[in-house]
């Protein structure tokens, strides 16, 4: 280009009026429109893209917009028609491949289409706000194809069927399906739904409320819940392959309501194969199952949880209310574990450990426990036969598991100041007798319930094993300051503070000579150094061992109660006695002496006593002298019975009237503090604050709590209010 | 006042500044009344007398002062008037809560149970209520022992505010155990329906 100077030019309008062709506008559409057949007649190859585009082009510019779109529109429909007749006339199986095929060529025509006519896309349809080509295109063959009356609902029905089939077990040509169910989301989701997904919907609810009907009828439980988990996951994969990925909701709902909750009762209750007894039988694979197919319908988990827990409040009931399992505490609460065992591993591997189920599971135990008003003092005898004997060489850490596994049933106690009563029994035993498995075991128990329930609960516990350190000291001192004492028997005393152990009424007993001497050095080495205190002996506590030679030279060692040295030891001085003379001599109470008789002459392997006449019972006629044939292939023979045993019932009555006195002042203290803090209270208020601050010992009974106030209002710490009766007020 | 002084003279013990049991029986007779005329009750509450059958000389002096009574006419006539105020509501009220304290053994904080079952039938017979004889029945078939001053009182409130059918009684309404246990008895007996 050469340097010209830059010189401005203009375009100018035409000068004139361009005058157009009326005829120019159908000699263009009319290419158009042939253009548009060749397109549908698979004959575009020798068509001029550009060509096209500007004919229509120059058509919009015209001012022809309008013609080439109803022109559009009526070409594109007639053509519709035609296909769909094609279609119609397919049979069987092709149909849906004409249709799908048709779909197909219609896509690929409408797309050359909108190109052509872009340029009327972008401006006159703009402006006019008439629908664009392509959805235009779409809708002519939802229209004219799909919902023709001859394809509608013969498309919908062959599509149903092939659905029928496959979920009767035959292969389909899931390819073609999705094909058709695509076209139906592209052509709107209103479409896919109202023409296919609800129908779909309907059909597969009706298929399943038959199918599901026929197997609750022919299945256990367990074999339905397979077959419903099966479907399930089928229709998963149904959607995954063939279906628009929102329907993957709405028909996994139908199989749950379908199969599942509309026989939710009677599944989880069917007899022999329910839910029961998928528990007695640990069937974690079948629970498992149940769990999670549940756990998808409302109420599902819930209906699962309430028969367990009736279940389970109904074994534990039948459990510990029946006489022949409460014979033997130890197994009774064997028992107990092991169920509880039972169901945490069912709650962990089938429940996945959820939270709902574990609540339920341990309300239900507390519930049952309860119900056997001797759980708390079986419970103690478990853990003292542990402590004496069962964890024997056991290592420390399963030592801990069983410990925590005994302080989970401690916490479902309502009444654990009974448990607290007889544990102290129960202990103070095993360490008088020095018949502990491990110190360790008895210690690390404490540690646990003290920091379960405050440092008051054990502090005399802790009392009890100070005594017993303290006693050894005190041994060592007594024989390190009387050396003489060295020949002849050796005493082991333990000295016992009053508060911490258990109370025990002093019985008489007059101990043999060599003995009482003994004793009393002891006592007044002791008051030397502890003035101020007071020593009671007591004789039903402890124990002996005296060695001894039998008729024909046997030896033996026997370890007895000191009520039963007592008794033998007269033995050395009167080859018979009747049982007047020992009582005379002995001074020991008549229950506790035939009681300790009984046990020397009329226990099988221990009869170091015989007894005229050779009855059961002890008789105050009756006539005893040493069995100089006393064998046993022991050498020591243990014959004291100071071991911790079930309760006899007077017993057992005697402990629990103990509780209701120890009781009373708790209750009073509860009321006291309450109302210092509150000053004016009414009665229900102060009923359930009183009952809530002593829960974790003991369940209080209103009763009680009312007996307790009147009580106090007679000591002038409570009054009545004047005008409200109802009202108590604190007296400072 | 030096009637008083006179009248007082009459009744009182020759060895202390006190009408004793001698004297009030004299007083009575003079009265023309019973010693167990429930009247003794009101007039020892006027006087605000500590004890019953004794009068000190301030309880003397300060009842029949102001009652307006100097001579034992006067107190004849006034006879009537304190056994009608037994008929008033709140008169009957605070004579009954005062008899607690005055029928009582000294030095006793509650009521032996004969005293309080002699007492309430007295009162009883004056204010009628329709349990009464039910009540001296449950309590010596199965209370032995003394009435607390609580009990007393929640008694009269008992009387006034639950009709004998029981079918205003609040099992909850913090009534003494002894009276829930009276309820309970008469279901037992089946003087009244659950």
């Amino acid at each position: 280009m050469s340097n010209q100077k830059k010189r401005n030019f203009q375009i100018e309008a035409f000068k004139h009026r361009v005058v157009v062709d009326p005829k120019y506008a159908d000699k263009t559409w009319q290419i158009l429109e042939r253009a548009i057949h060749q397109i549908y007649n698979q004959d575009a190859s020798g068509l001029s893209f550009e060509e096209l585009y500007r004919n229509a082009y120059n058509m919009v510019l015209h001012k022809f917009g309008d013609k080439l779109y109803t022109g559009f529109i009526a070409t594109m429909t007639a053509h519709l028609k035609d296909k769909s007749k094609l279609i119609e006339a397919a049979q069987g199986g092709s149909f849906l491949e004409e249709l799908n095929k048709k779909w197909n060529e219609h896509n690929k025509a409408l797309e050359m289409i909108r190109d052509i006519l872009m340029y009327m896309d972008r401006t006159y349809i703009e402006s006019t706000k008439k629908p664009h080509v392509h959805p235009m295109g779409l809708s002519l063959w939802r229209d004219n194809v799909v919902h023709s009356p001859k394809i509608h609902s013969r498309l919908l029905n062959t599509l149903l069927d092939l659905v029928h089939k496959e979920r009767t077990g035959e292969v389909i040509d899931r390819g073609l399906v999705r094909n058709v169910t695509k076209m139906f989301m592209d052509l709107g989701e209103s479409v896919y739904q109202d023409d296919f997904e609800k129908p779909f919907l309907d059909a597969s609810s009706e298929f399943y409320k038959v199918e599901s009907q026929e197997f609750i009828e022919s299945c256990d439980c367990g074999d339905y819940l397979k077959k419903a988990e099966k479907r399930l996951t089928e229709e998963i994969d149904r959607v995954g392959h063939y279906l628009d990925a929102k329907s993957e909701d709405k028909i996994t709902s139908v199989v749950e309501k379908e199969m599942i909750a509309n026989h939710m009762q009677r599944l989880v209750l069917m007899e022999n194969s329910g839910l029961v007894t998928m528990l007695l039988n640990d069937k974690y694979e079948d629970l498992g199952r149940m769990y999670n197919l549940f756990r998808r319908v409302t109420n599902g988990l819930a209906t699962v949880r309430d028969v367990m827990t009736s279940h389970l409040r109904e074994m534990g009931k039948q459990l510990v209310t029946d006489p022949e399992k409460s014979k033997d505490p130890v197994e009774f609460v064997q028992r107990l574990l092991d169920e509880r065992d039972k169901y945490d591993k069912i709650t962990s591997t089938a429940f996945g450990n959820d939270k709902t189920f574990q609540n339920a599971s341990n309300s239900s135990f507390e519930y049952f426990i309860n119900l056997n008003a001797r759980s708390p003092e079986f419970i103690s005898l478990f853990v003292d036969d542990k402590l004496r004997k069962g964890l024997k060489g056991i290592a420390d850490a399963d030592v801990e598991v069983v410990l925590d596994k005994v302080m989970m049933l401690f916490r479902y106690l309502q009444e654990k100041d009974v448990f607290e009563k007889y544990y102290k029994q129960h202990l103070a035993k095993r360490l008088l007798s020095g018949k502990t498995v491990s110190d360790d075991a008895e210690k690390s128990l404490i540690v646990k319930l003290k920091t379960e329930c405050g440092y008051q609960f054990t502090s005399k516990l802790e009392g009890m094993f100070t005594d017993m350190k303290t006693s050894e000291d005190t041994m060592r001192g007594f024989y390190g300051s009387h050396p003489e004492l060295s020949e002849g028997p050796t005493l082991i005393v333990q000295v016992l503070t009053t508060g911490s152990w258990p109370t025990q009424p002093a019985v008489p007993c007059n101990l043999p000579a060599e003995v009482s001497v003994l004793c009393e050095k002891f006592r007044s080495y002791y008051l030397g150094t502890h003035t101020g205190r007071r020593l009671s002996w007591q004789t039903n506590m402890g124990t002996a061992d005296i060695k001894a030679i039998f008729g024909k030279g046997q030896k033996h060692e026997l370890n007895v109660s000191t009520f039963q040295m007592c008794v033998l030891m007269l033995f050395n001085n009167s080859d018979r006695l009747s049982y007047k003379e020992i009582e005379q001599a002995t001074e020991i109470p008549a229950p506790d002496l035939k009681r300790c008789l009984q046990s020397l002459a009329c226990v099988k392997g221990k009869n170091v006593i015989k007894k005229e006449p050779m009855s059961k019972d002890i008789g105050e006629e009756d006539l005893f002298c040493v069995n100089d044939k006393f064998t046993s292939k022991f050498y020591k023979v243990k014959i004291g019975t100071v071991v911790a045993q079930k309760e006899t019932e007077p017993e057992k009555q005697e402990t629990r009237q103990r509780v209701e006195e120890d009781r009373k002042p708790q209750i009073e203290a509860a009321i006291v503090r309450i109302m210092k803090s509150r000053k004016i209270l009414d009665h229900n208020n102060i009923i359930a604050e009183v009952t809530k601050q002593l829960q974790p010992r003991f369940l209080a009974n209103p009763t009680e709590i009312k007996k307790r106030i009147e009580s106090l209002i007679e000591r002038d710490f409570l009054e009545r209010d004047n005008t409200d009766r109802k009202l108590y007020r604190y007296l400072a | 006042m030096r009637r008083l002084e006179e009248l007082f003279n009459r009744y009182k013990d020759p060895y202390s500044d006190m009408i004793l049991a001698e004297g009030v029986s004299v007083l009575c007779s003079d009265l023309q009344v019973e010693p167990q005329d429930i009247v003794t009750l009101v007039l020892s509450w006027h006087m605000n007398a500590a004890t019953a059958c004794e009068f000190s000389k301030e309880e003397f002096f300060g009842g029949l002062q102001a009652l307006g009574i100097d001579s034992i006419g006067k107190l004849q006539e006034k006879l009537a008037f304190m056994r009608s105020e037994l008929k008033d509501e709140q008169k009957f009220y605070e004579i009954y809560n005062f008899a607690f304290g005055w029928a009582k053994e000294k030095g006793q904080k509650s009521f032996a149970l004969d005293t309080a079952i002699g007492m309430w039938q007295l009162l009883f017979a004056e204010r009628e209520w329709p349990l009464v004889n039910h009540w001296c029945d449950f309590l010596q078939d199965r209370h032995n022992k003394t009435i607390s001053k609580d009990t007393w009182a929640q008694l009269l409130e008992f009387a006034r505010t639950v009709n004998p059918l029981l079918s205003n009684y609040d099992a909850e309404g913090a009534w003494p155990y002894l009276i829930d246990e009276f309820v309970e008895y008469l279901y037992d007996k089946s003087v009244v329906d659950k």
